[in-house]
């Protein structure tokens, strides 16, 4: 995490919990397809994450690049996949994604910034002889190894005293990177909590959508797919109030107009009991 | 004041198993529609036709259809009375209110018109008159898929104007030996008159008055929409069919004492709606892939509200 003395005022205030980049793998040849996924999670409900900077690709090919954007009760879930090829061999490494946003524990702007990542690239002819010579293929990939390090470890020197130099005219104060978790997953609910909850929303909002997720709650309550129909739940579940409560619903949802207030009491009735 | 239950259990005391075709005849009498029933040689779809006509009273005809019928054997003709030396009008088979025409696919595509324009018009010409046909009027016809040759297939227009297609199967070998046992001495009891004609009146009335709520409105025209864009399909279903779709789900409602249609009524009742209005290609035709599977994978993938 880095903090960011100017122009904050653009910036969203954002939880964010995640912020990781992954490979599918570490080491390709050359021409082979692979993908880098950027994941972010964010516990505020957001339609996109246009403040995610992805890293430059360098010599890789960019293939494609999707993003897919996921709402859950814990938030946002944004996935970035990046399809990539290399044209030559070598060793890739790819800086971190990041985003700069306003921390809402702080209030301070701050970069936050994935993990990097380092891909080997191998020629076809490179991966068939180690194929057929695993120990010529070892000392080849060693010395390569080393070789690369050594570079990437100059690098690294000559990219830490320009960042500081960098921060230091910009009087930015450099903090602890940023703690990528796992995305924490949506809290767990049962099928009776989440009727529960369908209920409590079709209680005080008693419209055609609360009543049509209620009714949805139940199939899912009664081990049917919500695609499915009254029989299908039915033919889930014999439990005599969870069936009850079923076929209130389809009266209410489906029912006409003149018997959707006794239907909804009664749904609301039958769901109480299966619930008690 | 008798229920269409009343049908749907007499039906049941003539015929062995077959509770899908017996359904599917009182929920055509409900919505006012006519049947065509598929199956092969003895298994009861023309004593289906008989029981049903039975039970329902009223005038009943049965036209066997031969290469050799013309359509006047069918609506009816005019004849010169030499004691008047006026032509008087003799009415066809077709002024009934049931109609058994057996084996439809035999007779030639004239005759089969005739008999069409009739069930989609309600009315027949003969001569210069225009005849109204009776009400309730339902034509039952019934089709050999086997024994091809010598037939005329029916043209998808005309399959189109059947509200329902039923296919009767061979019984399991429990109702087999149910049948053997129950009709080995002789010919099988129908009950007469168990309703009236102005029960099915009243019935066709109030089965149209049954609620259809958007989303199951929605969900026949999915069904049928879905049907155009099936694999294996040349030709989809029409909107007539989703015409049908709801008519016999406000039926199946009806029989069933609900004053709304769900989307069971339609999912149960769409494969005997689609299966004669869809045209496949040629791997259906060659025998490769069974129709039925089309159908049944059409309905699959359309979910319900």
């Amino acid at each position: 995490m880095t903090s960011l003395a100017a122009s904050a005022q653009g910036y969203r205030r954002l939880h964010i919990t995640a912020l990781s980049m992954r490979v599918d793998h570490r080491s390709v040849q050359v021409e082979q397809v692979f993908h880098v996924a950027i994941h972010v999670h964010v516990t505020e409900t957001v339609a996109n994450l246009d403040e995610l900077v992805i890293p430059d690709v360098g010599v890789l090919e960019p293939m494609g690049d999707e993003r897919a954007v996921s709402h859950a009760t814990g938030g946002t879930d944004v996935v970035e996949t990046l399809t990539l090829a290399a044209a030559q061999p070598g060793v890739v490494t790819l800086r971190p994604a990041y985003l700069d946003a306003i921390d809402p524990k702080s209030g301070k702007a701050l970069r936050f910034s994935s993990n990097s990542l380092r891909i080997v690239v191998v020629t076809a002819r490179a991966a068939g002889a180690s194929d057929r010579s695993p120990g010529i293929a070892r000392t080849f990939l060693l010395v390569f190894g080393v070789v690369i390090g050594g570079v990437s470890f100059l690098i690294a020197i000559v990219l830490v005293v320009l960042l500081v130099q960098s921060r230091r005219r910009a009087g930015v104060v450099v903090a602890a990177p940023v703690v990528v978790a796992p995305p924490p997953g949506p809290p767990v609910r049962s099928p009776r909590e989440d009727v529960e909850a369908a209920l409590r929303r079709y209680r005080t909002s008693p419209a055609n959508g609360t009543l049509h997720e209620l009714r949805a709650a139940l199939f899912v309550a009664a081990g049917a797919s919500p695609g499915g129909t009254l029989r299908d739940a039915l033919a889930e579940t014999s439990n005599g109030a969870l069936r009850r409560a079923l076929t209130a619903a389809e009266g209410a949802a489906f029912g006409p107009e003149a018997m959707r207030d006794a239907a909804s009491t009664d749904l609301i009735a039958a769901t109480e009991r299966w619930l008690a | 004041m008798s229920a269409p239950r009343a049908v749907l259990d007499a039906l049941h005391a003539t015929i062995v198993g077959q509770d899908e075709v017996c359904e599917g005849l009182v929920l055509a009498v409900v919505a006012g529609g006519h049947v065509l029933l598929e199956g092969a040689p003895g298994v009861a779809k023309t004593l289906a036709c008989r029981a049903l006509a039975a039970a329902v009273g009223g005038v009943f005809r049965r036209v066997q259809f031969t290469p050799d019928l013309l359509p006047s054997d069918v609506t009816g003709t005019r004849i010169f009375d030499q004691k008047s030396g006026e032509f008087t009008t003799v009415l066809g088979p077709l002024f009934a209110n049931v109609v058994l025409a057996d084996e439809i696919n035999r007779a030639p595509a004239k005759v089969q018109s005739a008999l069409l324009e009739g069930m989609q018009e309600r009315r027949a010409t003969i001569g210069p008159q225009t005849h109204d046909l009776p009400t309730p009027f339902l034509v039952l016809a019934t089709m050999n898929p086997y024994d091809a040759e010598g037939t005329y297939p029916l043209p998808h227009a005309q399959l189109d104007r059947f509200l329902t297609k039923l296919v009767v199967a061979y019984p399991s070998l429990e109702e087999e030996r149910t049948i053997v046992d129950r009709f080995g001495a002789g010919e099988p009891p129908l009950l007469a008159d168990v309703v009236t004609l102005d029960d099915v009146r009243r019935w066709q009335r109030e089965a149209h008055a049954v609620f259809v709520d958007a989303k199951v409105r929605d969900y026949a025209v999915a069904l049928v929409r879905a049907s155009r864009e099936a694999d294996l399909v040349v030709h989809g279903a029409s909107p007539r069919a989703a015409l049908a779709l709801v008519a016999l789900a406000r039926a199946r409602a009806y029989l069933e004492g609900r004053a709304f249609a769900t989307p069971d009524d339609v999912r149960d009742i769409a494969p005997s709606v689609l299966r004669h209005r869809l045209s496949y290609d040629d791997r259906i035709a060659l025998g490769d892939r069974d129709p039925e599977e089309v159908v049944r994978r059409i309905v699959a993938a359309v979910r319900a509200p």
